[in-house]
């Protein structure tokens, strides 16, 4: 049933022309395709940042992003407004599990039968950390006493400034931690009051950093990786940026390499180059 | 020359035996000309097997319409013969192992529910790539591991030691059980389905379902390996190997898209999302072959 006009006060309404401009504009600029019944979320979302621009309606506001030349500040608020940061630390047990008992071991394994004791992990939508952090522990406690010997790297990237800026901070509560094994938690938090923080041992093996995954410039020159995890991001796409985002992927991972995407999505109409493979309780994608 | 251990089982006097009806049944349908009459009379000859085969009949599991199956006549008027048959195969056998006690319950209740995942998803695999074996694959998947009951009843200690060695060496439980006992489950099962004259195709997936390209009957035996494998990784495993798998290079896959059946359209991410909540599933099986079941519905 439609709202009644009289009680939505708070917002101007966005009428259906504005929707789908302000859909395709964001859709050019990220690859998150906002379908026609997200509508009403896609108005919840910018609602705030008509009122930071002190705008009247989202006409005006689409224009600003459009025409203004300092429209790129306004876009990155943009893009904090429309992506659900939504993660926690041991996201998906069995995903984690399968990178610990297989797809890690089978990588360590092969690199050190080369000679080339070098691991690069990449978070691609790393939100707020939690999923690299995850990774980090999860490489400490896979390599033990041979961490030294290691040249690891876990390059986390997301396009929200605001979840990044909670990443670099490292500091969690509680709950996100819910699913973290009780002698993980002791050995690579540090409790402060109510708080968690990461510790260093852990932190320095992360980098984080702004990246669009629209910027396929800036996307192609992430190159050589183990293992990427790019988890419950692919969801945001429709499937043709999926399909150009997902074949960018591919040529990111050495041959060997293993793509983890998130637990319930499926590469089945994006992607034939990778290989599926079948991991107890999770499924991982290959490359040959 | 036979493996040893077959030998001692082939002299073993108290192996579990099928009850005679259900051995008549599996004779009956057999013959050519055998009619409706006859079946369900020979069932009805063992009331307690009858009220079973109804029971699972009217089940979710074999129901399509809305009627009640009320007798053994109307059921295979409505299903047919086979599917009687395949429910009569199916319950007897569960009835005859199901009940034997072992000093590791908990592993006979995992390996259970391993054995009707994989009949369950093997039906799923054969609705999605329409291979009409007719619930054999539903059969074949429930029993193709019939001889770990045998192993785990008569060679327990032995079992158990093949079970630690499969998971310390993350290998099949095949070839742990082949060191320490010198004989698999595979030949085990073989060795009962036709001691107990199961349909031949049984005893071929009960032999061939971790080789499925020198079975005889190769669709219900590739449709169950790939089943088995499915069954393993949502963690409904009753060995201690917890392997990855590409389910593209396995036999049993090869062997089906070489006899044309379109694997390359099936939506694999879909059918192992499907199958996560299998588990339901199994249970809703295992309490209406369970006997207690049975019981109260005959009292009620
Ligand atoms: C739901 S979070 C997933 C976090 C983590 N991977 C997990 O599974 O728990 C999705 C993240 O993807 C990021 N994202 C969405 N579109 C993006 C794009 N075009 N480029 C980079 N990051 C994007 C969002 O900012 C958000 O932090
Ligand atoms: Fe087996
Ligand atoms: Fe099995």
């Amino acid at each position: 049933m439609p709202m009644p006009e009289y009680l939505n006060t708070s917002q101007p309404g966005m009428p259906d022309e504005i929707f789908r401009l302000l859909r395709d504009f964001i859709y050019e600029h990220s690859g998150i395709f906002f379908s026609d019944n997200k509508k009403a979320q896609l108005e919840n979302r910018l609602a705030l940042r008509l009122k930071m621009n002190n705008l009247p309606d989202f006409d005006k506001y689409y224009y600003m992003l459009k025409y203004d030349p300092q429209a790129s500040r306004e876009l990155r608020a943009l893009f904090d407004s429309v992506t659900t940061n939504e993660t926690s630390f041991f996201r998906s047990p069995p995903q984690i599990q399968a990178f610990q008992e297989k797809a890690l071991p089978e990588i360590l394994e092969k690199r050190a039968a080369q000679g080339e004791k070098i691991l690069r992990l990449w978070s691609a939508g790393c939100s707020t950390g939690d999923e690299p952090y995850t990774l980090g522990m999860v490489v400490r406690e896979v390599l033990g006493e041979k961490t030294p010997e290691w040249d690891v790297k876990i390059f986390a990237s997301d396009i929200s400034e605001k979840a990044l800026k909670s990443a670099r901070a490292a500091v969690y509560n509680d709950y996100t931690l819910r699913s973290v094994p009780p002698d993980i938690k002791k050995k690579y938090f540090i409790q402060e009051g109510s708080q968690f923080r990461v510790c260093d041992d852990v932190r320095m093996l992360v980098e984080l950093q702004y990246l669009n995954f629209n910027d396929d410039k800036r996307v192609k020159l992430m190159r050589g990786f183990d293992i990427i995890f790019c988890r419950n991001v692919l969801i945001y796409f429709d499937d043709a940026a999926k399909k150009r985002f997902v074949s960018q992927l591919y040529d990111n991972l050495n041959p060997g390499g293993y793509l983890f995407i998130g637990h319930s999505e499926s590469l089945h109409n994006i992607s034939r180059a990778f290989k599926l493979v079948h991991f107890p309780g999770a499924l991982g994608y290959k490359k040959e | 020359m036979e493996r040893m251990i077959l030998q001692t089982i082939r002299h073993l006097e108290d192996l579990p035996t099928l009850p005679s009806v259900a051995v008549e049944v599996m004779g009956l349908s057999r013959s050519p000309d055998v009619s409706i009459k006859d079946i369900s009379e020979c069932i009805h000859k063992d009331p307690p097997l009858a009220a079973k085969v109804l029971k699972m009949a009217n089940s979710s599991f074999y129901r399509r319409g809305s009627q009640d199956i009320d007798t053994l006549h109307r059921a295979i008027l409505l299903m047919g013969l086979n599917e009687v048959i395949n429910i009569t195969t199916s319950v007897s056998v569960l009835t005859s192992l199901g009940s034997r006690k072992s000093q590791g319950q908990s592993l006979r209740k995992k390996f259970w529910h391993h054995c009707i995942a994989t009949g369950l998803i093997a039906r799923r695999i054969d609705t999605r790539l329409r291979l009409r074996l007719q619930g054999r694959e539903f059969v074949g998947g429930l029993l193709h591991d019939i001889g770990k009951i045998i192993l785990d009843e008569y060679f327990h200690d032995q079992f158990m030691q093949a079970h630690s060695l499969s998971i310390e060496r993350q290998c099949s439980m095949f070839e742990a059980e082949n060191e320490v006992l010198g004989a698999t489950h595979m030949e085990i099962g073989h060795f009962l389905a036709q001691k107990w004259g199961l349909p031949p195709y049984i005893a071929d997936v009960s032999l061939n379902h971790h080789r499925p390209q020198d079975a005889r009957f190769k669709d219900i035996t590739s449709v169950v390996s790939i089943a088995n494998l499915l069954a393993k990784a949502k963690e409904l495993s009753c060995g201690g190997d917890t392997m990855s798998f590409v389910l593209k290079d396995q036999q049993g896959w090869h062997i089906l898209k070489k006899m044309g059946h379109p694997m390359d359209s099936i939506d694999l991410e879909r059918i192992t999302f499907e199958i996560e909540d299998i588990g339901e599933e199994v249970k809703e099986y295992i309490s209406t072959i369970s006997d207690q079941e049975i019981q109260e519905h005959a009292h009620a």
